[in-house]
């Protein structure tokens, strides 16, 4: 499947900004399952610096300065890009989750997706409600698939009940949210048992295939989680908003710990009084 | 800690005889006798009370630095060996940064395990990709030796080290208070390792400029290490800033001064690697204390960071459990200077090896070189059960190490003469491809209650380190390094915006006291007699509504002038929360932020003044009950209120370099004193009968004299005729009036020209503005008719150029200080789920 993305980010100033700085994961990253065949990023007003490379987690990132006043700031990421993933192995022939936790430890590049982090921290109530679905033995990909049909079924998507500071422990609770939370509480839950998970970072396809309802964040970044099945079936990824398993509909940004590695754009301003915020989202199907 | 029966001792041989280095020090320390000794402590506690060696800011807390008369002495023999073993160290901890920020080897073959780096707050991502060269340009380590005399390394230092600025100290201290026992010694000098270090921070400049800026980078007064940062400036010759000093432009890093934008070359971190640019790392304050952008600049290579953010993950306890591994891995030698035994308890067998025999063990957080370690042998068996318990559900997160009894040395303790455990802290600075030591330490003598590492306490009682000299050979100079010649360099321009702004306040703050000051002394020398005239009470009407124009009273209580509550309402001042004792911790707070720009002599003076002041104040008997030395006793401290304002200009003359700091000084003061003339002179003016009883205006035109401290001209000139217009011109437009208005503009007027600004710039043309109008309300009364009806006519104009001075304090700020607006996040929220889609804030 062929996707053309477009990424538009605009910042309004109700008074001029005088030094700012931004830091965007807004290129997606290049996978065996994932092609990018073409990507531009377009910031205005032109930044006097712009500088990009990989981070710790291998996603591209960018760093814009801007010097003279400015009461604006837009940036547009457009690119092309194929993806494909592999359908997932059959349930019953991934390892039990318990060999996963144990092999995932002295994994090295696998092990740092174990630990808590800031927004997906260590929580009791949370890894109790994950555990529900790894009875001993269990194939660890059946877990899976039970947790994420379980977050759709228990969990109402709403927008604006949650923000950036609302803890796992919350939503967990008030069973509400959006992706980035239901993300956050699988993420959380996984660890919580020692199963590696890390958050990803991206877009759904705007328009569903035909005869398919319409997704849910389909007009706006995305997120879900990526789960590490052992050494020979590596990371799946699973979109709880949606109850999928990522194979065609979604295109990968970045991937770390929780959002605040990949946050797709992070900025210090200096001056700017209040400030507006539109962001707009399109993927279509070459 | 307690005293261990095995534990070595550092001075006798446990044959009962003094080991060799220790005979001739003893020997004097005898001769002096134990009460002696006990005194020079004390004088000891005294020196440092009065230099401010203190973590704290004065008049917060009495906590002082604290060394004991006896210092530790070490063979050099042994010494070589420690600096060896420690140089070891050093480039091993270094290699395993490198790696761990680098190619991550040591991960990928399982020679560290992966629990002791991810989860580690220390550990900070986005570093890993700066140029990696160089992680650890200042290494430390905190040393125990053993009952079986071997010394090992209970903590690595790899962060921002402290305490060489104390070792410092601690020498210049014991010299000054106990001299006798630095006769006919010859001790290795401290100096050269400063030399060294500045040489080597100079040498990783980027693009080996022949003469690069250095910073040093502290959080500022407010860390409990601000002496130790105001000391190594100094000695490294490193300009002290703060994260609000530099700005990060077009990937460099710049340092705002007065002149504009200097570059930065090296950074000193003495902050929190966390915190340190909030555009990549999101730890404690960076928002607040942070250089977005600081990392991409040093990225690109544009300025060097030492240590590197991050270097504190080598700190870690659990990582000395594979040092032996780590250093077989990376090709450095098995280590001679080993780490006190320790098991990470994440290790297999390592949690039931301590559960064997909990009391041979100290538990550490696995990941927190800071926290106290926590001797399992004294805690009572049922906490003991509960930490173990807690250690044992995560295993991980634990280190142990053996709980090895330090060596004992002599200290003098409140009965002359007590052995005391010692933990010493050596210190090595890089030197082109090896280390070198500094040529003393910091020795710590443990009190019971205090914990055996961690952080360095704010209250410890320190030892000097004596490495004695052999011969001449052992005093090192700094390497060469060839430094281009300067140029001469004499502009203000120099000065960080941030200084300046600062002497700025702490003039304008010192004169607002000051002014304070008078007026209340004039007024409570009313308030002494034991019954008013007619125009006394009068004079004590408008003294108090000046007092609730300089909002040192309010409304209620200036109406009570003359009642009995009025000297109760005065006395109310002196609460804590109230102006005076309020502007006095400014001043105090402002001598401190101006340490590192103040000659040792002038910070000594000022700020042992206003702890003097302070403290003045505070014995004043403001009780519930009337006490009648209470008022008299205020006018005292009030008196000394004038002698220090007297005091820090005749330190500013005497000892500050004309020009920079001190222009901003005297330019806040004058601005100051300008606008409490023309405040003063408006509440005195405003008398709307006297327009038609002259004689109502004649106790505010005495008031304007004697608050100026002009009686005495007035009189020599006009003998006893008291007129409006001589008044007015003695305050409004004498320029030879120190205490008068147009005296202040002038000098404003002539501080602006010397930092640099030309006729008609916007500032000289608005203190001409303000000079043309005093003038002309002091011409304009001359000419009147009826003087004291034109005189009351002037408090609206007094009132406009009170604003007009306001605005112009304003326009200095944003001329000299330019200092940035606060930095804010944007952004962060996920487009659709934070409802940010049309109009909504992130």
């Amino acid at each position: 499947m062929i996707y053309r993305m477009r990424h538009t980010t605009l910042y309004a100033y109700s008074r001029p900004v005088d030094l700012s700085s931004h830091i965007l994961h807004l290129t997606p990253r290049t996978l065996p399952g994932q092609r990018v065949l073409a990507h531009a990023l377009q910031p205005q007003p032109e930044p006097v610096r712009q500088s990009s490379g990989l981070d710790h987690f291998g996603n591209v990132v960018t760093r814009l300065f801007l010097e003279g006043a400015h009461d604006e700031l837009e940036v547009a990421a457009e690119a092309t890009v194929e993806v494909g993933f592999p359908p997932p192995p059959a349930a019953a022939l991934t390892p039990p989750w318990e060999a996963v936790v144990r092999s995932a430890a002295t994994e090295w590049q696998v092990a740092e997706f174990t630990y808590a982090s800031a927004m997906a921290p260590a929580d009791a109530a949370v890894g109790a409600y994950a555990g529900e679905s790894f009875t001993p033995g269990r194939p660890v990909l059946a877990g899976l698939i039970d947790l994420t049909s379980r977050i759709k079924r228990d969990f109402k998507f709403r927008s604006g009940v949650t923000d950036l500071a609302t803890p796992v422990s919350r939503v967990l609770a008030d069973r509400v949210g959006v992706c980035q939370d239901f993300s956050h509480l699988m993420i959380a839950g996984l660890r919580a048992l020692g199963l590696p998970a890390r958050y990803v970072s991206g877009y759904l396809r705007t328009k569903p295939p035909p005869g398919v309802k319409r997704r849910i964040g389909a007009d706006a970044s995305h997120a879900w989680v990526g789960a590490w099945l052992g050494a020979e079936f590596g990371w799946v990824d699973f979109d709880p908003t949606n109850d999928l398993v990522v194979q065609d509909e979604h295109i990968v940004l970045a991937w770390g710990r929780d959002f605040a590695d990949v946050s797709p754009m992070y900025g210090i301003i200096l001056g700017g009084g209040a400030h507006t915020l539109k962001v707009g989202v399109d993927l279509e199907p070459l | 800690m307690m005293l261990d029966p095995t534990a070595l001792d550092e001075m006798a041989d446990g044959r009962g005889g003094l080991r060799p280095h220790w005979q001739e020090l003893l020997g004097t320390l005898v001769g002096l006798g134990s009460e002696q000794l006990i005194e020079r402590a004390t004088m000891l506690d005294q020196f440092f009370a009065e230099e401010g060696v203190t973590a704290l800011l004065p008049g917060t807390g009495p906590a002082a630095w604290r060394c004991d008369p006896v210092p530790l002495p070490i063979r050099p023999a042994e010494f070589a060996a420690l600096e060896a073993g420690l140089a070891q160290r050093a480039t091993l901890l270094d290699a395993t940064l490198a790696d761990l920020y680098g190619p991550q080897t040591l991960l990928e073959h399982g020679i560290i395990p992966p629990a002791l780096v991810y989860p580690n707050h220390g550990f900070l991502r986005p570093c890993r990709s700066l140029p990696v060269a160089g992680q650890m340009q200042l290494y430390a380590a905190d040393l125990i030796r053993g009952p079986d005399g071997e010394w090992r390394v209970l903590a690595d230092r790899t962060n921002a080290p402290h305490g060489m600025a104390y070792a410092l100290e601690n020498r210049r201290a014991l010299s000054k208070t106990i001299p006798e026992i630095f006769r006919a010694r010859q001790l290795r000098r401290m100096r050269p390792f400063f030399d060294t270090w500045q040489a080597d921070l100079q040498r990783i400049a980027p693009g080996g400029t022949g003469n690069p800026s250095l910073v040093l980078l502290s959080p500022g007064p407010r860390s409990a290490f601000w002496f130790e940062h105001v000391v190594l400036a100094r000695e490294l010759s490193c300009t002290l800033v703060e994260g609000g000093d530099l700005t990060a432009r077009d990937g460099q890093v710049f340092l705002k001064t007065l002149g504009g934008l200097r570059k930065v070359d090296v950074v000193l971190r003495r902050h929190d690697g966390r915190s340190i640019d909030p555009l990549e790392l999101d730890g404690g304050d960076g928002l607040a204390t942070g250089i977005p952008g600081l990392l991409d600049a040093a990225r690109q290579g544009a300025l060097v960071i030492a240590n590197a953010p991050g270097s504190d993950i080598a700190e870690s306890p659990a990582l000395a459990a594979f040092l032996p591994e780590i250093a077989a891995h990376l090709g450095v030698g098995p280590l001679t200077l080993p780490s006190v035994p320790t098991l990470w308890l994440g290790s297999p067998g390592a949690l039931a090896q301590v559960m064997e025999n909990p009391a041979q063990w100290l538990l550490r957080p696995a990941l927190d070189g800071v926290a106290p370690p926590v001797p399992l042998a004294e805690l009572a068996p049922a906490l003991r059960e509960v930490t173990l318990a807690r250690a044992a559900a995560n295993p991980c997160e634990y280190a142990a190490s053996l709980a090895i009894a330090p060596s004992v040395a002599p200290c003098i303790g409140p009965g002359g003469f007590e052995p005391r455990p010692i933990v010493l802290r050596l210190f090595l600075v890089r030197d082109g491809e090896g280390w070198q030591a500094l040529q003393g330490g910091l020795a710590r003598a443990l009190a019971p209650a205090d914990a055996l590492a961690g952080r360095l306490p704010r209250q410890a009682v320190a030892k000097d380190v004596w490495i004695a000299s052999e011969d001449s050979g052992d005093i090192q100079g700094p390497s060469a390094f060839a430094v281009a010649a300067l140029p001469i360099r004499r502009a203000t321009g120099e000065l960080p915006s941030r200084a300046a702004d600062n002497f700025f306040w702490f003039g304008r703050y010192l004169e607002r006291l000051e002014g304070a000051a008078r007026l209340l002394r004039t007024t409570i020398m009313r308030l002494e007699r034991a019954s008013l005239s007619p125009r006394e009470m009068a004079e004590l009407r408008t003294l108090a509504a000046c007092l609730k124009a300089s909002h040192l009273i309010d409304e209620d209580a200036a109406r009570g002038a003359g009642t009995p509550a009025f000297p109760r309402a005065i006395l109310g001042m002196l609460r804590p929360e109230a102006r005076i004792p309020t502007l006095a911790a400014q001043l105090g707070r402002m001598v401190e932020l101006l340490r590192d720009r103040l000659t040792g002599e002038m910070y000594g003076a000022a700020s042992h003044a206003i702890r003097d002041l302070q403290a003045a104040l505070r014995a004043v008997p403001v009780g519930r009950g009337e006490n009648p030395r209470a008022l008299a006793q205020f006018s005292e401290a009030l008196g000394d209120v004038l002698v220090f304002a007297a005091m820090v200009s005749g330190l500013a003359a005497e000892n500050m370099v004309q020009g920079g700091g001190r222009l901003f000084l005297d330019l806040g003061r004058r601005l100051e004193r300008a606008r409490s003339i023309t405040s003063e002179l408006a509440t005195l003016l405003d008398e709307p009968q006297a327009a038609a009883q002259p004689a109502r205006l004649e106790p505010s035109l005495r008031l304007a004299l004697e608050l100026r401290d002009s009686v005495i001209t007035y009189r020599s000139r006009y003998v006893t005729v008291l007129q409006a217009a001589p008044v007015l011109d003695l305050v409004l437009a004498e320029e030879g009036n120190p205490r008068g208005l147009a005296f202040q503009l002038l000098a404003m007027r002539d501080s602006l020209a010397r930092l640099g600004d030309t006729e008609g710039s916007p500032l000289l043309a608005a203190v001409a503005a303000i000079l043309a109008e005093a003038r002309a309300m002091s011409a304009g009364t001359a000419a009147a008719a009826r003087q004291s009806e034109a005189a009351t006519r002037l408090p609206p104009r007094l009132d406009a150029l009170h604003e007009s001075l306001g605005e112009l304090s304003d326009a200095v700020s944003r001329r000299w200080f330019a200092l940035l607006p606060e930095a804010r996040a944007v952004g962060g929220g996920l487009a659709a789920d934070a409802a940010a889609v049309e109009g909504a804030a992130a």
